[in-house]
């Protein structure tokens, strides 16, 4: 299982603090994600895919939206936005 | 003359009461594009080197940029800059309000407040009139700033003000100019006002500088507005600033207990998803925004509310190690109340806390004051931040004048934790974990400096490795300073950048838009590297070195101890070489400084030195002075 932590306006989207699923990649993952939380799609991510706004921090180190890249159980993936302006 | 500007500033001696319009050549305009490049022009060629930033040869650089009073959203914004009591550099903070369409509105491309009055007195700029007016009833009567902005508005019908608070009066070295809610927060504005016994200076104007292309502006700004309410800001608008507080702690960019750490346990309670849903009472925007960032919250019930943003929440939250948003968010109030720059209070008030917890105050009166200080003291915040506005007790006088002087008075080991760089405190970026962002911390010409610099937006992007970073970051610190100079110049707001699809270029075509000159974005870049050598050349006249391109000793020697970024420090050697790559991508010398050719390059294409010419006050339509 794949832990996809939400922050800021995905959280308040969804309603939720996380959402856990079965994934084998990002892209599966944000299928998964999208399932979820409907309401996330399409601002936050469409088709497997993130909006250009928006990354994952894999374990929270490596930042990426490539949907490509291999998850593994015991994931977890930090979905925040890009703009980090403050 | 370029449309969009006027082609002169106003001068005015507070000592003498004098005043005068002064051209500028449409070249140097068009070469440095007005806002904080005019303003850094200005300051270059309107003061003596090595000038006491407090003294009456010192001057307060109010400047305008070319897309103000333009209907581009955004646009309603000013430069205000001077050199900083606190760095002994330059300094430029930018604010939006009625302040900067009025300023504008009154024929000048910038005022520029000089000297030193004889009594607290108030400068009134109209078209076509100047007044020095005194008022001394109004200084060290302790009145919060908005309650001063009231009483002018009152007895200055129509004007818009920039006010000094208490903190400004007392020379206090990080206070900040309110205007109309908002503030020219960092690198002590106030201060330097202040010292010229300048309690507020009022604008009244409602000229608009001619656009060359109207109906083109006009387009533009409807898709820019369009555009601004879309998906690239609504962070801002949804959650506000105050979204970081979650996120930097997840990844463990949050500083926490003076830097200590980078994760906060109380990041929870204060995260702005939590304060959304508890204690949001409303929104705003600035003056002309349509993006509308502003959140308000209730401090406690029946307490009011605050307008809050991340700097404030982890500069008064984890920095002092404080949880209770009711005591973050009053002291985030008393601030704007007092004339505080947040983020330097925050992080003075957080290295005294470390001082006291290690007990390196000296026995005597101020060991005495700090006794008791501990991180997590709400209570002896709240009472620091007014002891400090005031500069009262030995312990308030020694915080009023920032970490930096703090440390080199309690000696070894306080300046290896002193949060600062040239003397700013450091923004609420960690620079361990965000390391693009550590070297723009470093060769930052304002110092420690989230606003100049956003490096950090490489480490967030995917593209580097935050938490090894290694000469490449220089290409992303460069670009990043490239396109905060246009912004601050144009003045944009720098919450735009992820609307803007192609930056240079559709900044240049606003520019053409409006003054009427043909540009493209390579005009636009070599702007923006003549706007950060023109700050660089100004702090070389007043004594930089390489040696204050740097970050406090502790970012070296002590590791992250928790959150994902656990063990990451940064080496002297590393930061070195990224230094050493940014002056190479920047054309400067090794040393860091701006080389020959270079300044030639800078002096043929602005008049860097006076004498300036004096406008006949009658020569275009009602602009002169009398």
């Amino acid at each position: 299982m794949v832990t996809i932590e939400l922050f800021g306006v995905p959280r308040l989207r969804a309603g939720r603090d996380e959402v856990v699923v079965e994934a084998a990649s990002l892209g599966e993952a944000l299928l998964a994600l999208a399932a979820a939380c409907p309401a996330l799609a399409p601002s936050v991510v469409s088709g497997g895919r993130l909006s250009p706004y928006y990354l994952v921090a894999k374990n929270g180190l490596q930042l990426t939206a490539d949907p490509g890249t291999p998850l593994v159980a015991g994931d977890t993936l930090v979905l925040l936005c890009a703009e980090a302006g403050g | 003359m370029i449309c969009a500007h006027w082609g002169r500033y106003l001068r005015v001696d507070v000592g003498t009461g004098a005043s005068a319009a002064v051209g500028l050549d449409p070249a140097s305009l068009r070469a440095v594009l007005g806002g904080a490049g005019l303003g850094a022009l200005l300051l270059l060629r309107e003061t003596p080197p090595g000038f006491d930033p407090l003294g009456p040869e010192a001057v307060v650089v109010f400047a305008f940029g070319p897309l103000g009073g333009t209907p581009l959203t955004t646009s309603a914004k000013l430069a205000v800059v001077a050199k900083s009591p606190l760095t002994g550099r330059i300094n430029d903070a930018l604010t939006s309000s009625d302040f900067a369409l009025s300023g504008k509105g009154t024929g000048f491309d910038a005022l520029v407040v000089a000297g030193r009055a004889p009594v607290p007195s108030v400068v009134l700029v109209e078209e076509g009139r100047v007044t020095v007016a005194p008022c001394p009833e109004l200084w060290g009567q302790g009145l919060a700033l908005s309650a001063i902005e009231a009483q002018l508005g009152a007895r200055y019908p129509g004007f818009d003000f920039a006010v000094v608070g208490t903190a400004g009066e007392r020379a206090v070295r990080y206070a900040g100019l309110g205007n109309g809610g908002r503030h020219a927060g960092r690198g002590g504005l106030g201060a330097v006002l202040g010292s010229k016994r300048v309690k507020a200076v009022g604008v009244r104007g409602k000229r608009r500088a001619a656009l060359a292309d109207p109906a083109r502006t006009l387009a533009l700004a409807r898709d820019l507005a369009r555009r601004s309410i879309g998906p690239a800001t609504e962070k801002y608008r949804e959650l506000g600033t105050v979204a970081n507080l979650a996120t930097f702690n997840r990844l463990a960019a949050l500083p926490t207990r003076n830097f200590q750490a980078s994760t906060f346990e109380g990041a929870a309670a204060l995260s702005g998803e939590q304060l959304k849903l508890t204690r949001e009472r409303g929104r705003g925007s600035c003056a002309g925004c349509t993006i509308g960032c502003e959140h308000f919250y209730e401090v406690a019930p029946g307490q009011g509310t605050v307008k809050a943003e991340y700097e404030n929440l982890f500069a008064f939250g984890p920095l002092c190690g404080i949880g209770d948003p009711a005591v973050v968010l009053a002291a985030s109030r008393a601030c704007d109340e007092l004339g505080l720059d947040t983020i330097s209070a925050g992080g003075t008030i957080a290295f005294a806390m470390e001082c006291a917890e290690r007990g390196l105050f000296p026995a005597g009166p101020l060991a005495e004051a700090a006794r008791g200080l501990r991180f997590g003291d709400g209570e002896r915040l709240l009472t620091l931040l007014d002891d400090i506005a005031h500069r009262r007790g030995p312990l308030g006088d020694l915080l009023a004048e920032g970490s930096r002087r703090a440390a080199a008075r309690l000696g070894p080991p306080a300046p290896d934790f002193a949060p600062h760089v040239k003397g700013l405190e450091i923004p609420g970026y960690e620079p361990r974990a965000l390391q693009t962002m550590a070297l723009g911390f470093a060769v930052g010409s304002r110092g420690a400096d989230h606003n100049r610099s956003g490096a950090y937006e490489a480490d967030f992007s995917g593209k580097v490795d935050r938490l090894h970073a290694g000469p490449e970051a220089a290409r992303h610190a460069v670009e990043s300073e490239d396109r905060a100079a246009v912004m601050d110049a144009l003045i944009l707001c720098k919450f735009l950048r992820g609307a803007l699809v192609d930056f240079f270029g559709e900044c240049a075509a606003m520019l053409e838009a409006t003054t009427g000159v043909p540009g493209d974005a390579a005009e636009l870049r070599a702007a923006a590297r003549r706007i950060v050598l023109l700050k660089r050349l100004f702090n070389e006249r007043e004594g930089w070195t390489l040696a204050e391109d740097t970050l406090p000793a502790r970012f070296f020697d002590e590791a992250l101890p928790d959150g994902v970024a656990r063990g990451t420090r940064l080496s002297r050697e590393q930061l070195a070489a990224m230094i050493q790559a940014y002056h190479a991508e920047r054309g400067l010398g090794p040393d860091g400084t701006v080389p020959a050719e270079a300044r030639a390059a800078l002096a043929a294409a602005v008049q860097l030195v006076g004498p300036v010419a004096i406008c006949d006050a009658r020569s275009d339509d009602d602009g002169g002075i009398r």
